[in-house]
């Protein structure tokens, strides 16, 4: 394979370079950014979810201390979709004077008909979300297979009920926005940007100002959060940057808590009615589904429409969908974090666990039954793919879940304890892509003074990145991460990957290896000539050079200093994709052995319910997740365990709520828009599934995405009666089960 | 944030001098936790903030034979960790330990807690239609109110009232003491304290703007009191509903007497369930007697379009409140 076949630091389990500068507070946040004379800037939004503008008057504003520039955004006579959407932006001496600014900007709308719900949207007559359509309604995809009329038949059960989930939102703890600066001759742009996409943020400003490859510079060296909704400048970042170039002054535009939430991305709702039939044996013979939800103004899909039922359609012989779009007057949806995989997981494992306790069936004999088979086909091209062993990976992470939480002990039939507490146990698998791609240039640097230097624009959401860089160099170097030094993060070293997808760690790692390699390679020979020995007669070992011809063992620094030359230097890349679309062996190794894509990954919850109040306490938690090649196992460990986190409140706590009335969000905050806290989540066991042969895949997204179902069937299991939308709140608890003592099913 | 200029009296009498008629203009500042917010969310613009934290006296906790007296800028921590009102009064010191975080419990104060605006949605959304921001209408009764008032019987406003302190305080007969101008001191019992506004032009409790809140005293009495609040996460969060309870005897098989049971988050205001307290005084307090009681807490409930499960927790908060004071066994912290 062409990672190294012994793997002194790739897959151990290494801190975090930069884990002392975040937990002491000395690393520098783009929100943390000062310039010089720096200004402050704020934005004028919609009060109401659908409006036209008739007057906009800001000469009150103009007179108010502290004012600088405006930027105006939408004009008179626009139309505004949602509460949040962007009107003028204004830049003043401090955050104060800039809101003072706003309040004294003067707009007249003429208030139109909104929907923010949507259910009420689907029955709309009319259009009340802009573009083509007569309502707010859109097709999202409809198929059936072959044969469908017949496919409930014979069936031993049948289950058909409502599941569901509301919208949530991304709630990046640092929230968007950007610093911008020009330089004195207002030729050159610097921006200190929150994004997971550096040199694409750069690129967004360059097209909206006309400027030439270069003249726009992005920074990001940290980076609190983005989960899929920070790929580009956004109107924030233009706002900014136009501000800065009208008043000749660095200008800091970073959103609020209550516009992070409003306008900073959600994730879209779904519901759906399931109906799903199945032998005695626990064979998913029939599957359909007829959903719908709302990703805001957005028209995209808000399921994964082709993978639902999810993980086990392959094994699902008869499949019937429908998914409508339902557009609804709040902020448009961003990719979060493997977006519509868990809206899936949700329509599906809930069901799954519903039909298998109408057969009797345990859960994870039922989901061992329908796992999707590894695919023939796919192993003659990409044997190490994910298609390729799907079902022999599941069935191996099956068999490691079920020792870690003692299923065969501990799992009992839905319902069947006693007490006013019930804990229960629930399990859910998932699936994601995660495959790299260049062009993620990458430098590394052996400097005659000891000191080795890795360079790439790419960036660290915090998810380690830095360390990954470090680790693989180091493994090849023989020396350790805190060798390193690590720059990211600048758009002006030249082109990456944005950080969404999962695609970081793939899309990077085989250009550091190379880069690596190479600088070694250089390193190894400059030092031969300088020591009069034949290339192959240098080696690297842990902390040293191995010379054959004397066996002398040169520390690192030392053969570094006898370089001759001030530094080695090596570039790598991935092949472009011509390149790789005409090379088999290129294709081969960069896509199917160097990275790949496609992982499984099983989670289980174990929950307590109070049954008189209707509180879900999360107890324990364990997750099985493969990603191909460790780098970091810590890191990813983290992932995961982050993952679950996330998953856990979508389960349990997060839903954007809207005002039928007003069409506001009511609780945009962090007050009643509920997070977990520290003391509500479980003791959280991971387990990394090596599987080094595959090359480096993706884990971003997976470990989110079965969370929420497991979460769900667990409740299902300690109460006997299905609560069918999440997030699962006391409410929604207690509504269940007083639904089963008044007798209904 | 609107602008203010910025008072720091150090005597009680100072403040009061520094306060105006009306609400609105003149804002008390103590450990912020409310006003700051609220100034940012531009529903409080005071154009003068008067600051307590320079007032000595605010800050002293006596305890003696007869009754316990503490200051009104007494922080939260410092009720929840104070050994000899642990002792007395469960009721006060587990509420007060419940609220938020560490952070809002250092800051937040005892006279803050009882005079805080409620958490309603609409009241905290400037562009939200609502009676005591001078709107024509109350948004939430037809909105969304999961987390309202469930009596609501002849409130137009059906915020719930947020105070976690009050409960235990007016069950065990607490009372304030209030200086207004001209050096006019007044006590008040905290069970007449609190208030349901309908304008912009009332508060949640009868303080007049011109009047200091200076102290609270409570009656040792020696009585049996408890407190219990629903809550979804353990982590800073509000009660969904909360109770305390106090009562003479009503352990050991003995019979609980003069039982007070006070609800809130319930109603505009905290709520004395009188019919709760009579179902189970002169009764000991088992499972079942304590089930009663918690039924008769919600007699005349009227809860609005989307929190009846409220009035379920109110059954169980009471039952589970009684149970705790008598030392029966917490069945739900299996």
């Amino acid at each position: 394979m062409p990672w190294p076949t012994t793997r002194r630091v790739i897959g151990t389990r290494v801190q975090r370079l930069d884990g002392n500068e975040k937990a002491t507070g000395r690393a520098k946040y783009s929100f943390d950014i000062n310039r010089p004379r720096m200004l402050h800037a704020r934005i004028l939004r919609s009060p109401h979810a659908h409006a036209t503008i008739k007057t906009l008057d800001t000469a009150a504003a103009e007179k108010v201390a502290g004012f600088r520039a405006f930027y105006l955004i939408k004009k008179a006579g626009a139309e505004v979709f949602f509460a949040g959407d962007e009107i003028i932006a204004v830049a003043a001496d401090t955050e104060e004077h800039a809101d003072d600014c706003l309040r004294a900007i003067r707009v007249e709308y003429n208030v139109l008909a909104h929907q923010v719900k949507e259910a009420d949207s689907l029955r709309s007559t009319t259009n009340t979300t802009g573009g083509a359509g007569v309502t707010n309604v859109n097709a999202g995809g409809d198929f059936t297979t072959d044969n469908f009329e017949n496919a409930f038949a014979g069936t031993a059960a049948t289950v058909q009920a409502d599941y569901g989930v509301g919208v949530i939102s991304h709630q990046c703890l640092e929230s968007h926005g950007l610093v911008a600066e020009w330089d004195d001759k207002q030729e050159n742009l610097t921006v200190w940007a929150s994004t997971q996409a550096v040199p694409n943020t750069a690129e967004g400003l360059r097209v909206h100002f006309k400027m030439k490859p270069g003249e726009v510079k992005c920074i990001t060296n940290y980076m609190g959060g983005g989960f899929g909704s920070k790929f580009g400048p956004d109107i924030q970042g233009i706002a900014a940057a136009e501000l800065a170039r009208t008043t000749r002054q660095a200008v800091k535009l970073m959103l609020d808590r209550a516009e992070e939430v409003t306008v900073g991305g959600i994730r879209p709702s779904a519901f759906g009615n399931v109906k799903i039939g199945g032998t005695k044996e626990g064979r998913i013979q029939a599957f359909e589904v007829d959903c719908y939800g709302t990703g805001g103004v957005s028209r995209g899909a808000t399921v994964s429409f082709a993978i639902l039922p999810y993980v086990y359609g392959p094994a699902v012989p008869n499949i019937k969908r429908l998914h409508r779009v339902v557009r609804t007057n709040i902020q448009t949806a961003r990719a979060m974090r493997a977006p519509n995989h868990p809206q899936n997981s949700i329509l599906t494992e809930l069901a799954i666990d519903d039909l298998a306790a109408r057969l009797n069936v345990n859960p994870m004999t039922m989901r061992l039954a329908n796992l999707p088979p590894d695919d023939v086909a796919e192993a003659k091209t990409n044997p190490r793919g994910y298609i390729a062993q799907r079902g022999s990976i599941y069935r191996a992470e099956i068999a490691i879940i079920r020792k870690m939480c003692n299923w065969d002990r501990d799992w009992h039939v839905p319902g069947a304890q006693k007490g006013t507490i019930k804990s229960g146990m629930g399990m859910a698998l998932h699936t994601w892509g995660g495959g790299g791609r260049g062009p993620n240039p990458t430098r590394v640097t052996i400097n005659a003074n000891g000191t080795v230097l890795a360079q790439s624009s790419s960036q660290d959401l915090g998810t380690a990145q830095r360390t990954l860089m470090a680790i693989i160099i180091a493994d090849v170097l023989g020396l350790q991460p805190t060798d390193i030094t690590v720059t990211l993060g600048d758009s002006s070293f030249g082109p990456s990957t944005p950080s969404g997808g999962s695609t970081t760690a793939p899309g990077t790692s085989p250009a550091i290896l190379k880069a690596a390699e190479t600088a070694r390679d250089a390193f190894l020979t400059a030092l031969a000539g300088r020591l009069n020995v034949q290339r192959n007669q240098l080696s690297i070992a842990p902390g040293v050079v191995v010379n054959a011809a004397n066996n002398q063992r040169i520390p690192f620094r030392d053969a570094c200093s006898q370089l001759g030359v001030p530094n080695v230097q090596a570039n790598a890349d991935w092949p472009t994709t011509k390149e790789l679309q005409n090379s088999a062996p290129l294709r081969e190794e960069w896509t199917t052995r160097l990275t790949n894509q496609g992982v499984g990954g099983v989670q289980i919850a174990e929950v307590k319910v109070d049954t008189e109040t209707g509180i879900v306490t999360c107890s324990k938690f364990w997750a099985v997740q493969d990603c191909g090649l460790i780098i970091n196992k810590l890191a990813c460990e983290s992932q995961v365990a982050g993952g679950v986190i996330m998953g856990l409140n979508y389960a349990l706590y997060e839903e954007c709520i809207f005002d039928r009335v007003t069409g506001r969000q009511v609780n945009a905050d962090m007050e009643f828009y509920k997070l977990a806290g520290i003391a509500d989540m479980p003791p959280i066991q991971v387990h990394m599934h090596d599987m080094p042969e595959r090359g480096v895949i993706g884990i971003g997204e997976p470990p989110t995405i079965a969370t929420a179902a497991a979460v769900g069937n667990a409740i299902f299991n300690a109460i006997g009666v299905r609560v069918p939308i999440a997030p699962f709140t006391p409410e929604r608890v207690l509504a269940a089960l007083a639904n089963r003592r008044a007798g209904n099913p | 944030m609107k602008n203010f200029t910025y008072f720091r009296p150090t005597t009680p009498e100072q403040a009061v001098t520094l306060l105006e008629a009306r609400w609105g203009n003149t804002e008390m500042l103590a450990g912020g936790t409310d006003l700051l917010s609220l100034q940012k969310q531009y529903v409080a613009q005071p154009g003068r903030v008067v600051s307590l934290n320079g007032i000595a006296g605010l800050q002293t906790v006596v305890v003696g034979e007869r009754s316990a007296t503490l200051g009104a800028g007494v922080t939260l921590a410092r009720i929840a960790d104070h050994a000899d009102l642990r002792r007395l009064f469960p009721a006060l010191t587990a509420a007060a330990g419940d609220i938020g975080g560490p952070q809002i419990r250092n800051m937040g104060t005892l006279g803050g807690n009882l005079c805080q605006r409620n958490r309603c949605w609409y009241f905290r959304d400037e562009h939200s239609p609502c009676l005591l921001r001078g709107g024509q209408r109350c948004s939430a009764i037809e909105g969304e109110n999961k987390y309202h008032a469930i009596f609501t019987a002849n409130h137009r406003c059906v915020l719930a009232s947020p105070s976690t302190l009050a409960t235990g305080l007016i069950a065990l007969g607490a009372s304030a003491e209030i200086l207004g101008p001209q050096n006019r001191r007044r006590t008040v019992e905290l069970a007449k304290f609190f208030f349901a506004p309908t304008g912009p032009t009332e508060r949640e409790h009868t303080l007049a703007a011109n009047e200091l809140m200076t102290s609270v005293t409570i009656p040792v009495r020696g009585l049996t009191n408890a407190a219990y609040e629903v809550r979804q996460r353990q982590s800073s969060d509000w009660p969904i509903v909360q109770v305390a309870v106090a009562f003479s005897g009503g352990r050991n098989g003995e019979k609980a007497t003069g039982v007070k049971i006070v609800l809130s988050h319930v109603a505009p205001t905290p709520v004395i369930a009188e019919a709760a307290a009579r179902a189970v005084d002169n009764r000991i307090i088992t499972d079942a007697t304590a089930t009663a009681a918690g039924r008769a807490a919600v007699e005349g409930a009227k809860p609005l379009t989307q929190n009846g499960y409220k009035v379920r927790l109110v059954e169980v908060a009471v039952k589970r409140a009684l149970m705790i004071a008598a030392g029966l066994p917490r069945y739900w912290e299996a």
